[in-house]
């Protein structure tokens, strides 16, 4: 099972290598197929890799939420299938141009990492792990996307000339509304990721807030979108600054997902 | 200037710098380890970082002045923000559901020939529309999600219950270890409450990872007339309540039987847990401290103990002696090895783990919870339910001239009604 999930995890970075390919032909040749070919090719590179996500947790006979491995794998599952959701919902091909590179980088980092399946401490024997993370997975897989829309976002002005650019991006005020829905449901489940992760922590610890560098850097990153609804709101903030923040956002959390494993060792050392 | 201090410190322009100020010091804090000596600090950076550090309470920046300061202002700044905007919240609420808003619109489309008007509003997920007159025109209005509008004011709320929750709990909180063997019984801090330790297992998996550490515990409180006594079993994951507070599975660690003997009488006989002393009774300037317990004791390549395994396969003890506070020796025993100090004999036998049981009581932690359901509950309704309201009015001219209003949506609410307005009319 794990030499299949092995075959699959490889054949899923190369379809989405290949999605990248094609979105990036799609921009040089500007043909419009070649977009829904590349979300064509995206979506079953989401389905192959909840396929290769299942036989990891019927190989580990657990959810495959616990290591650096397992989560980088979701997290570019979460961000390709949030991605996914917004092309659709706002019929907006040119955001999975910009998310497939994203989609790539995360899962190249899987790539990097042990693939070794360890049992679990009894710390992290829960039901709440599969609350806690899989929500997390949504979060960060919305804040993914809420940073690329922001990247175009910032770079919009300088592609204005091109009618191409015209067709398959929106406005920058719809840019700034779309982006705000995608902070809006990383917000939510961010919440919600805090919240499952302090009653774990107070059944697990005994303690439901102990300023451990995970826990604090997911409020540093909680705060930084709470800023950005706040700036949204004020007159004149809206838009640019707004999509500044919102980048920042993300860096946050990559600094928590990576950063804090990396350089702040905690009780969350093991994630 | 009071007018003007209260409107500063409600404003939402204090909020952002607050919430800014108060990310900055939360990174801070997760880059300088906490709770450290200020010699501590000093080794690790330099004597004027340390005093800096210490200075500044950078040390335990989460329960500093300033740190608290910031909190206190944020709170300030929920509040008076809420009871501010709640006259404001009731009146548009109201509003909402007034048909006579129209002027409020932020969207309008003409259509001439619509045979079902109230097409419209499924199209766009309204509620039934209920018939209405406006300017003398037959109308028909519906309001949607109007719960939305008390979103943040409710998300508010639930972070104000929950800072609340959390600094209450801090201060009031009580909270204790217990650790022992089998058999044990402790004294829970300085309650009334004493702990016994029926029983503690570990459960090793096949490759000797733990699955899972399980105390059975008796509780008896002494505090009333008649002697109360409780039981429970806990593990990881599995706390229990008894008599108001909160028992955890902790931790675990090696303990050993201790022996002292002067000759062939037996002077102590003790239950020591690793990280303990055992001040020898005849001579009061002696005390052995057992440092670790080895259950698969073998020798890494520069001499220092570990071991390979978590079975009992080569038992090692070590230890150091103290003779006025001045360490005079310190080794390893193994096998049937003991501690020979002139006419003493000290033994160690008979390992075995010992359990840490946190007992907790945080009688606000039910407030932080409910804070934090609020917050979410906010979120929720203040992203997902966008207030809107459809109107669609009867022109003399024959034809229906529709409107629309969901600010939060703006330029998407807009491709959507008239998407739906050109649906309906073609």
């Amino acid at each position: 099972m794990r030499q299949a999930e092995n075959t699959l995890f490889t054949i899923v970075m190369l379809i989405y290598f290949a999605s990248m390919i094609l979105y990036f032909v799609f921009i040089a040749i500007k043909k419009d197929r070649l977009a829904g070919a590349a979300a064509l090719l995206q979506t079953v590179g989401l389905v192959l890799h909840s396929a290769a996500i299942l036989l990891r947790g019927l190989a580990a006979g657990r959810l495959p939420l616990t290591n650096q491995y397992e989560f980088a794998t979701c997290f570019a599952w979460g961000l390709c299938l949030v991605s996914l959701i917004f092309i659709r919902r706002f019929r907006f091909p040119m955001l999975g141009a910009f998310a497939a590179p994203v989609i790539f980088l995360i899962i190249g980092y899987a790539a990097m990492q042990s693939k070794e399946i360890h049992e679990l401490m009894p710390a992290l024997r829960s039901n709440w792990l599969g609350v806690h993370v899989s929500t997390a997975i949504i979060a960060y897989g919305a804040f993914g996307v809420s940073f690329v829309l922001s990247i175009i976002f910032l770079i919009r002005d300088r592609l204005r000339d091109s009618s191409f650019w015209d067709r398959h991006v929106p406005t920058h005020e719809k840019l700034d509304l779309i982006s705000y829905r995608s902070v809006c449901l990383g917000l939510l489940f961010l919440t919600f990721t805090i919240l499952t992760g302090a009653i774990w922590a107070e059944r697990a610890w005994g303690s439901y807030w102990s300023w451990d560098p995970k826990e604090t850097w997911s409020l540093v990153t909680w705060i930084v979108y709470a800023v950005y609804l706040h700036l949204r709101i004020r007159r004149g903030w809206r838009g640019k600054a707004a999509a500044v923040f919102a980048a920042v956002g993300f860096v946050c959390v990559i600094f928590t997902y990576i950063g804090v494993n990396t350089f702040l060792p905690g009780i969350h050392s093991y994630a | 200037m009071a007018k003007k201090i209260f409107k500063f410190i409600s404003s939402m322009r204090f909020a952002i710098c607050l919430l800014i100020l108060l990310a900055i010091c939360c990174a801070l804090g997760s880059f300088v380890t906490q709770n450290q000596s200020f010699a501590w600090y000093a080794e690790r950076y330099s004597e004027r970082t340390a005093a800096w550090i210490t200075a500044l309470q950078l040390n335990d920046l989460y329960h500093s002045w300033w740190f608290l300061g910031i909190s206190l202002f944020l709170c300030c700044n929920l509040l008076l923000c809420n009871i501010i905007r709640l006259p404001q919240l009731i009146l548009r609420t109201r509003e909402a559901g007034d048909p006579s808003g129209i002027g409020g619109a932020q969207v309008q489309a003409y259509a001439e020939h619509v045979d079902r008007p109230e097409e419209l509003f499924q199209r766009l997920h309204m509620p039934k529309p209920r018939r209405t007159e406006l300017d003398g025109q037959a109308a028909l209005f519906s309001s949607a999600h109007r719960a939305g509008l008390w979103g943040a004011w409710v998300c508010h709320i639930g972070i104000l219950l929950l800072i609340a929750g959390f600094t209450l709990g801090q201060a009031t909180h009580q909270e204790y270890a217990v650790y022992g063997v089998a058999g044990q019984t402790r004294q829970i801090g300085d309650t009334q409450l004493f702990l016994t330790i029926d029983d503690f297992q570990i459960d090793l998996r096949r490759d000797d990872t733990v699955s899972q550490y399980t105390s059975q515990i008796t509780v008896r409180d002494l505090s009333g007339k008649n002697a109360l006594s409780r039981q429970a079993s806990i593990s990881v994951n599995h706390p229990a309540t008894l008599f108001g507070y909160r028992f955890y599975q902790n931790s675990t660690g090696w303990a050993a039987r201790v022996r002292v003997e002067k000759g062939d009488e037996a002077l102590q006989d003790e239950v020591l847990c690793a990280g303990e002393y055992l001040p020898i009774e005849d001579l009061p300037d002696l005390v052995i401290f057992f440092h670790a317990f080895y259950p698969d004791l073998i020798m890494d390549p520069a001499g220092g103990p570990r071991t390979a395994s978590g079975q009992l396969n080569n038992p090692g003890y070590l230890y150091s002696v103290y003779y006025q506070n001045q360490i005079v020796g310190m080794n390893v025993l193994t096998g049937d090895e003991t501690i020979t100090i002139d006419d003493y004999t000290v033994t160690f036998s008979e390992p075995q783990s010992y359990t840490v049981i946190q007992c907790k009581r945080d009688r606000f932690s039910f407030l932080a919870l409910v804070g934090g359901l609020a917050a979410m509950l906010g979120l929720f309704l203040a992203f997902y339910l966008q207030p809107k309201r459809v109107w669609a009015v009867s022109e003399q001219t024959g034809g229906w001239s529709f409107h629309g209003a969901c600010p939060k949506m703006g330029a998407l609410f807009r491709d959507q009604f008239e998407e739906a307005v050109r649906a309906i009319s073609e």
